[in-house]
């Protein structure tokens, strides 16, 4: 489980409080996405990534994306570096070191301020997420 | 004015950090040409004062997460100095070995990711990856060899805890370090294999005659410390940088713009060092160099692509040499009481040379500092090369002319993130046009 975000910059910490709050299975936090999350999830099978997203929908949806299958929606996975989260998986995808599974979960962020702390929509999302995964990974 | 047109680039793509470029011209006459900065400033300087000498390696490596090894050392040299202490050898020999690492990573990121889709006509190394996948693989092969080193010497890969002014908290073994070698032996060859893929790119026919400023020192490629020379006849210490060099704000930049006084713009980086120190390169770096036809000089910026590909040749051998040297000290670090000093320290971050000062109080407080990043030294050549380059090429097409422009900008491999730290924000709008 990999939470991207920047854990002091408002509702980009919304990956990383996903990451940290679940309890089974491997968890990472990672302040941005960069090409070394190819090193990092070689020889596990199932990976989930947990990004903040801008998509123009209500602050704290969250969308679902297996990125095994289907391309990530581009540009939406905000990173102020020089490759986002669905420019990784575009170059993983063509060097053919994607993990078997890879499910994404992204979550509509509202507010990007420094030290601003999670919206309230958002922090509700976390919370859900978090249990909907746990739950997820105890049935499977 | 029928002729008049427009090239706006609101965003550069593959730089670090945020700036974009402003080009009007009228037939190939350029009306106006701005690199624009328009990342915030971070005011490091500002909340760097009150915090004691110690804490400046940690804190100024936050202004870059790919050069901090450059902050750290730049603000090591300053402490140490203030305090009239010089390292041993083999700290010295670590932290020139961390250097490296720094180099590599940063070099391997631009060289593969940054710059060699420009030359061959890809939109970004994800585009590129679908038909050279072997030489993306080599990028990120050297990338995370360069994150190794940073690791083993640095205690991790990015803002590495293991420096402290006057040393390390601790040093690795001999086997340690040995354990890289097999590694760094592959990454020779691919860095070498990598000079002669890039020299063989389509550059445009473009040189200027720049003033190329670096560190020299007497025995070896300037890296982690030396004084500040020129090809116009500087050499002075780096005692000296305030009484050569001038720094000076302009509206459209929250970067401030670095001159030399009474001269003009100049030029750090791979291009200067290489200009001005490749007779002292490692022998396998060297021999890439000639066979990929660079001279004793570079004064064409598209291929400052060769050069950093002979650096990253250059630093993989320099590490393998000293970890043959390498005799590990009894103590990991020196004292050093910078108090009621004043201490100037630069070294040769990736992108050109870094200087701080710090003035240290008698309780040993920072009272004052000033950091000048490469990028913000670079900034007016960057705008000289666009005002050169267009004329000859303005029959182009816009979008052919902003990608070349655009290309021609990333040749200094701006990290804009590092130029903005700056501590006075005091814009004076007048007479500035669009």
């Amino acid at each position: 489980m990999i939470g991207i975000g920047n854990e002091f910059r408002g509702d980009d910490a919304a990956g990383p409080a996903v990451a940290r709050g679940i309890r089974s299975g491997e968890t990472l936090v990672r302040a941005g996405a960069s090409v070394e999350l190819l090193e990092r999830w070689s020889g596990w099978d199932e990976v989930i990534v947990i990004d903040a997203m801008r998509s123009g929908a209500p602050p704290g949806t969250v969308s679902r994306f297996d990125a095994a299958c289907e391309r990530l929606p581009r540009g939406r996975f905000v990173s102020s570096h020089a490759m986002g989260f669905s420019d990784v998986v575009e170059l993983a995808r063509r060097l053919g070191r994607l993990p078997s599974r890879l499910i994404v979960y992204g979550i509509e962020a509202e507010e990007l301020t420094l030290g601003a702390g999670l919206s309230p929509a958002v922090c509700t999302a976390v919370e859900q997420l978090t249990a909907a995964i746990d739950q997820e990974s105890l049935h499977a | 004015m029928g002729d008049e047109r427009e090239i706006a680039v609101d965003y550069l793509a593959r730089v670090e950090g945020e700036g974009a470029m402003y080009l009007r011209l009228e037939g190939d006459e350029v009306l106006d040409l701005r690199f624009k900065i328009f990342e915030p400033p971070r005011f490091f300087e500002a909340f760097l004062r009150g915090r004691r000498f110690s804490e400046a390696p940690d804190i100024t490596a936050r202004i870059c997460g790919i050069c901090p090894v450059a902050y750290q050392t730049s603000a090591c040299n300053a402490m140490e100095h203030a305090a009239a202490v010089t390292l041993p050898d083999q700290l010295r020999a670590l932290r020139r070995m961390l250097f490296c690492g720094e180099w590599i990573e940063s070099h391997g990121l631009h060289v593969f990711f940054l710059h060699a889709p420009d030359f061959l006509g890809y939109e970004s190394a994800i585009a590129m990856a679908a038909d050279m996948p072997e030489r993306i693989e080599t990028g990120l092969r050297l990338k995370k060899l360069g994150n190794t080193v940073m690791t083993v010497l640095g205690g991790r890969e990015i803002h590495p805890i293991n420096v402290r002014v006057g040393g390390f908290y601790r040093v690795p073994t001999k086997t340690e370090l040995e354990a890289l070698v097999p590694e760094l032996e592959w990454a020779l060859e691919a860095a070498v294999d990598t000079v002669h893929w890039v020299a063989g790119f389509p550059f445009p026919e473009f040189e200027r005659d720049y003033e190329f400023v670096a560190l020299r020192h007497p025995e070896r490629y300037a890296i982690e410390e030396g004084r500040i020379v020129s090809n116009r006849g500087l050499d002075i210490p780096v005692t000296d940088w305030s009484h050569v060099f001038e720094e000076s704000h302009v509206a459209w930049s929250n970067a401030l713009h670095a001159t030399v006084k009474k001269r003009g713009s100049y030029h750090v980086g791979p291009m200067a060092r290489y200009s001005l120190n490749s007779q002292q390169l490692s022998p396998g770096a060297q021999r890439a160099a000639i066979d990929a036809g660079l001279g004793d000089t570079c004064t064409n910026p598209f291929r400052s692509i060769v050069v950093r590909a002979v650096e990253i040749a250059f630093a993989c051998e320099e590490i393998l040499s000293l970890i043959d040297d390498y005799d590990r000290p009894a103590e990991p670090s020196i004292e050093v009481v910078p108090n009621g000093q004043i201490g100037h320290g630069a070294s040769e971050a990736p992108r050109g040379l870094l200087y701080h000062r710090y003035e240290i109080d008698h309780g040993g407080m920072i009272a004052d500092v000033d950091i000048v990043p490469p990028t913000s030294q670079n900034q007016l050549s960057i705008e000289e090369d666009l005002v050169t380059f267009v004329p000859p090429h303005a029959h182009l097409a816009d979008d052919d002319l902003q990608w070349q422009l655009e290309q021609a900008i990333r040749n200094y491999d701006p990290c804009i993130s590092c130029a903005t730290h700056f501590l006075d924000l005091t814009v004076d709008r007048l007479g500035i046009g669009p």
